[in-house]
């Protein structure tokens, strides 16, 4: 099998599935954050593979989709970061880290 | 820097502006004399400005010399006509001063003055003192601006203006709930006048409003052009009705008329109107306001007269409002009720006069009638200042005033005898010239001549009933015994001892208005007398033209017609048909019998009031009371008018506002405010039910949604649209990442080009063939809906559904050429057909006889694109359908299709040139 540009966006959407399938069927807020890092991570795998493939002209590369890449692991950090906070601050307030517990808003 | 003698007319209307604006804003801060200094000072400094603008008018040579000064335009507005190009038509802020006005500003700021100077006395204990200055002082500018206004709207804002000041002094004791609603009640009867003269205003805009007259607000214009007002029809949705617009005009500029200045049937207001403080009474609701009407109809002369049948309806109703009035005045026993129903009669009066063509006439008794009626409310006011009163005085508990208050005697004996028309008096004068025009109307002129003897007769009976309540009033209040003023068992007031005479501020107006009222008639000497009628010369110079060519023709019919047309070229303030009826005819008969009537009038009212007051101490009067009881009741009713109205009017507005108040109160504020916020609270209940705080179904939903986009973006969506430019189409499909299209223009299933990344491309439909079809446009005759648009396509038959137009086929058979075509006569129009028959559309109307272009008689008739046929007022027209189709890829390699119909009109092409189709029977 040859390896291309579809190979990757298929590993991709595999990653991105397990990531979707973790967070809808986890209840654990601290597993649902790492699922999301699955999902950001199998688009960034395909923000690489996209701007391999596709670098530009001759004498005009372009790096577009590493840097896309880079910015959404910055943005995933700053989000864990929050997400954690929020963590710590839900189990104070109710003595759990399940995601069903934060109900204050519900109808 | 020079004097500007337009500047003044810009600051007699300003000064007492600003003298309310500085009173209104600081009066009730600031002390009484600084108040009476710029209330008095602004008022009085315009009456001198005034006299000098007067003089100098005097001055100037010519017929009606003017002067104008232009402020700037206000606003314009755009006149919509039919057939013609739309007129802009200016509205400006301009004050003239000529004939006319003149003698009305200076009329109005000299009474004003004196009121103003009255009022420092009689209204020195109110606590509201500040304010009623302001309110003068508004009233002051507001009528100046009505009377120098040089246009209607402008001259309208002058007219609402001292409708609002009105308003406002009448409710000035507002306190009282009376009289705040003898205010409102002032304000809603001139509301209905002011809604006749607005509509006047715009049919006389509408008519007057072109090219060669685009300033149709002005008054100088709408009267230069009025014999062209007289010829013009009202036309009322296409439909002529029989009526000039110079009648409906004037009859709704009459209605305005009848508000403002208390004429039948709006003459209820101004008896009630005496609610407000006694000056009030004077100023505005006997001298100047109520006068307006009369101005107005002085000011569109020209218009008024040429509407016989609208000039015979004002002097009628001008003379039984004279006799209405009169008659509810003999009965009365409050002085202020008297003077107030006397003031409807003496409007009436003026009113008829203008209505029998005697404008100068009509206008001379409202300068005369705001002396001595003038004169008349002030003494009433120093009476009840006497004592004490502030609502009214019971002429039954006066009596013997003559000895208490002597300066108000005097004044008040000169302006009752003024009013009755005692000879030589102003008002003997000026009844005089009023009874003389209506002699003029029965004995000279061609229409309805009996009703001048109507009027006549209407008129010599008014002012003998005035004769007598004047005096009546006069001896019982003055005369006799003095009996306390109040009754015995007033529960409100105690009687007053010793009546004392009222300060120099009231007295010395008095003395002034009084020598007015004695002296002022001098201005119009009767014609009998063949002395210089100064105020003929003045407002209606025209009949000196008039008399000498009816010295050098004699007095046929066509010296007369010469006169008349001769005296017309004089330019004057206002039109006239009275040129000395007298010398028409070529006798002085008709004005000594008019003088005679007139003193008849005075000597038998005057008479009867003092055989029966003084001389038998009122036991006459009341045994006919006690013996005709029912008319009596009536009379002391007034005719029961308030309660006819308020059966006929107020009861019924009363149901619909109560009806409209519940339907308020249950079904808005119940029933819909209830069902929407009920409909707001279940539809939130519905979206919070997603809110159900299970992050599960929260992210599922995103995930789903995810989904869907995904799904969307995997196909191209093309997005077609079309433009007809000349000679070409531009189609223009979506963009997209990636997308490409290709384009089949006629769409007959052939693509006509490669891949491209531009969604734009144009194509030019010149084959038959890559026409899709035909669409005929049938613009139907009095369609509401425009024209329609009918699209037939290959083989189809197409029945067109506008039956008006089949209905109009029939008839133009019948009647294009006077042949009948019996064949088709009565019988019922079917719906023409439309069919596509090979590149044409073939119309088929009602099996008529069609003799197309090659000369066939096949009855029927085929169209090319771009042809129309016209057959009874319907049109169809036959456009081109195309239709475009695009296929856009994306780099998922998925494809769209979409197609689009366009409608062209287009010409007719090399081949035909214009259209010779044409439907002859």
């Amino acid at each position: 099998m040859e390896i291309g540009l579809g190979t990757y966006l298929a590993l991709a959407s595999v990653l991105f599935g397990i990531g979707a399938v973790g967070f809808l069927t986890r209840r654990n807020i601290l597993l649902q954050l790492m699922s999301i890092e699955v999902m950001l991570n199998s688009v960034n795998l395909t923000l690489v593979a996209f701007n391999r493939w596709t670098p530009g002209e001759p004498g005009a590369w372009n790096h577009h989709g590493q840097v896309f890449a880079f910015f959404v692991i910055a943005v995933a950090a700053a989000e864990a970061a929050v997400g954690l906070a929020i963590l710590i601050s839900l189990y104070r307030l109710k003595s759990s880290v399940e995601s069903d517990s934060a109900d204050l808003l519900k109808h | 820097m020079g004097f500007d003698i337009q500047q003044t007319l810009l600051w007699i209307v300003l000064l007492p502006l600003l003298g309310a604006l500085i009173n209104g804003i600081a009066g009730r801060h600031a002390s009484k004399a600084a108040v009476n200094v710029v209330a008095v000072g602004s008022v009085f400094v315009a009456f001198l400005l005034s006299v000098v603008g007067f003089v100098h008018l005097a001055q100037a040579e010519g017929g009606n010399a003017s002067i104008v000064f232009d402020f700037y335009e206000w606003f314009s507005i755009e006149v919509q006509r039919v057939g013609a190009p739309s007129v802009e038509v200016p509205v400006r802020v301009r004050f003239v001063m000529d004939h006319l006005s003149g003698i009305m500003t200076v009329m109005v700021t000299g009474i004003a003055s004196l009121i103003h100077v009255y009022s420092i006395g009689y209204m020195a204990e109110d606590e509201g003192y500040a304010r009623f200055m302001t309110y003068l002082n508004l009233f002051t500018a507001s009528m100046l601006v009505l009377v120098l206004a040089s246009n209607v709207p402008l001259m309208f804002v002058g007219w609402e203006g001292v409708g609002l000041c009105s308003y406002l002094l009448i409710g000035f004791w507002f306190k009282n709930a009376d009289y705040a609603a003898a205010g409102r009640k002032a304000f809603v009867v001139n509301r209905i006048g002011d809604f006749g003269v607005l509509i006047g205003m715009f049919l006389l805009v509408a008519v007057v409003a072109d090219e060669r007259t685009p300033d149709a607000f002005e008054f100088a214009q709408i009267n230069a052009v009025a014999t062209r007002i007289g010829l013009t029809q009202v036309q009322l949705g296409g439909a002529t009705l029989g009526v000039t617009v110079a009648t409906a005009a004037s009859l709704f500029l009459f209605l305005g008329v009848c508000g403002k200045s208390a004429q039948f049937p709006l003459f209820v207001w101004l008896p009630d109107a005496m609610a407000g403080p006694t000056p009030v009474s004077a100023l505005i609701h006997a001298a100047t306001m109520v006068t307006a009407g009369v101005y107005l109809l002085c000011r569109l002369s020209p218009v008024f007269v040429e509407s016989p049948y609208a000039m015979a309806f004002v002097a009628t109703v001008g003379a039984f409002t004279a006799l209405l009035a009169a008659s509810i005045a003999l009965v009365q026993n409050q002085m202020k009720k008297i003077l107030a129903y006397s003031t409807v009669s003496q409007l009436g009066f003026m009113v008829a006069a203008c209505g029998m063509g005697a404008f100068a006439g009509g206008f001379f008794h409202v300068f005369t009638h705001a002396f001595f009626k003038a004169c008349l409310f002030l003494g009433a006011g120093s009476v009840m200042h006497a004592i004490h009163s502030h609502s009214d005085a019971d002429i039954r508990y006066l009596g013997g005033l003559r000895k208490k208050l002597p300066k108000t005697h005097i004044t008040f004996a000169i302006a009752t005898a003024a009013i009755a028309g005692f000879p030589l008096t102003s008002g003997f004068f000026s009844k005089d010239e009023i009874l003389l025009g209506a002699l003029t109307w029965a004995t000279g002129f061609p229409y309805a001549p009996f009703m001048g003897w109507v009027v006549f007769g209407a008129l010599v009976l008014a002012a003998t009933m005035t004769a007598f309540y004047m005096f009546r009033l006069y001896f019982r209040a003055f005369w006799g015994e003095y009996k306390g003023g109040y009754a015995d068992d007033d529960p409100h007031h105690h009687k007053v001892e010793h009546p004392h005479e009222s300060p120099d501020a009231m007295t010395v107006p008095l003395y002034v208005l009084a020598a007015g009222a004695l002296l002022v008639g001098l201005l119009g000497l009767p014609h009998a007398w063949h002395l210089p009628n100064l105020w003929s010369e003045w407002l209606a110079p025209g009949h000196e033209a008039f008399l000498a060519v009816l010295h050098e023709q004699g007095h046929g019919e066509e010296a007369v017609a010469a006169a008349t047309a001769a005296a017309r070229e004089v330019p004057s303030a206002m039109a006239s048909l009275q040129f000395q009826g007298q010398m028409v005819h070529g006798a002085d008969w008709i004005a000594w019998v008019a003088m005679g009537a007139g003193s008849l009038a005075f000597l038998i009212g005057a008479g009867l009031a003092y055989v029966w007051y003084v001389q038998q101490d009122g036991s006459a009067p009341a045994g006919l009371q006690r013996s005709m009881p029912g008319l009596h009741r009536i009379l002391m009713d007034k005719w029961r008018f308030d309660e006819l109205y308020g059966f006929l009017i107020v009861t019924p507005m009363r149901w619909l506002a109560y009806f409209a108040a519940n339907l308020d109160r249950f079904f808005v504020d119940g029933l819909l405010t209830r069902a929407s916020s009920a409909g707001a609270k279940a539809l939130g209940f519905l979206l919070t039910r997603a809110q159900n705080g299970v992050v599960f179904a929260y992210a599922g939903l995103m995930v789903a949604g995810l989904a869907g986009l995904a799904w969307w973006f995997t196909y191209p969506h093309p997005a077609l649209e079309g433009e007809a430019g000349t000679g070409e189409v531009s189609w223009v499909a979506g963009r997209g990442l990636g997308y490409e299209y290709r384009w089949d223009f006629d769409s007959d299933g052939e693509w006509d080009t490669e891949w491209s990344a531009d969604p734009a491309a144009s194509h030019v439909y010149v084959d038959e063939d890559q026409i899709y079809g035909l669409v005929a446009i049938v613009e139907a005759p009095r369609s509401m809906f425009g024209a329609e648009e009918l699209v037939v396509t290959a083989g189809e038959t197409v029945e067109v559904p506008t039956v008006n137009l089949a209905a109009d086929w029939v008839r133009t058979t019948i009647t294009t050429d006077g042949d009948a075509d019996e064949g088709l006569f009565g019988r019922t129009p079917t719906a023409p057909t439309l069919r596509y028959d090979g590149g044409r559309l073939v119309v088929n109307i009602n099996s008529a006889n069609i003799v197309d272009r090659d000369g066939g008689d096949d009855g029927r008739l085929a169209l090319r694109a771009g042809e129309t046929v016209t057959f009874g007022g319907g049109r169809i027209t036959v456009a081109v359908l195309v239709r475009g189709t695009v296929e856009v890829k994306n780099p998922f390699g998925n494809r769209s299709r979409e197609s689009r119909d366009l409608t062209l009109r287009v010409n007719p092409g090399a081949e035909g040139g214009e259209p010779q189709a044409q439907v002859i029977r």
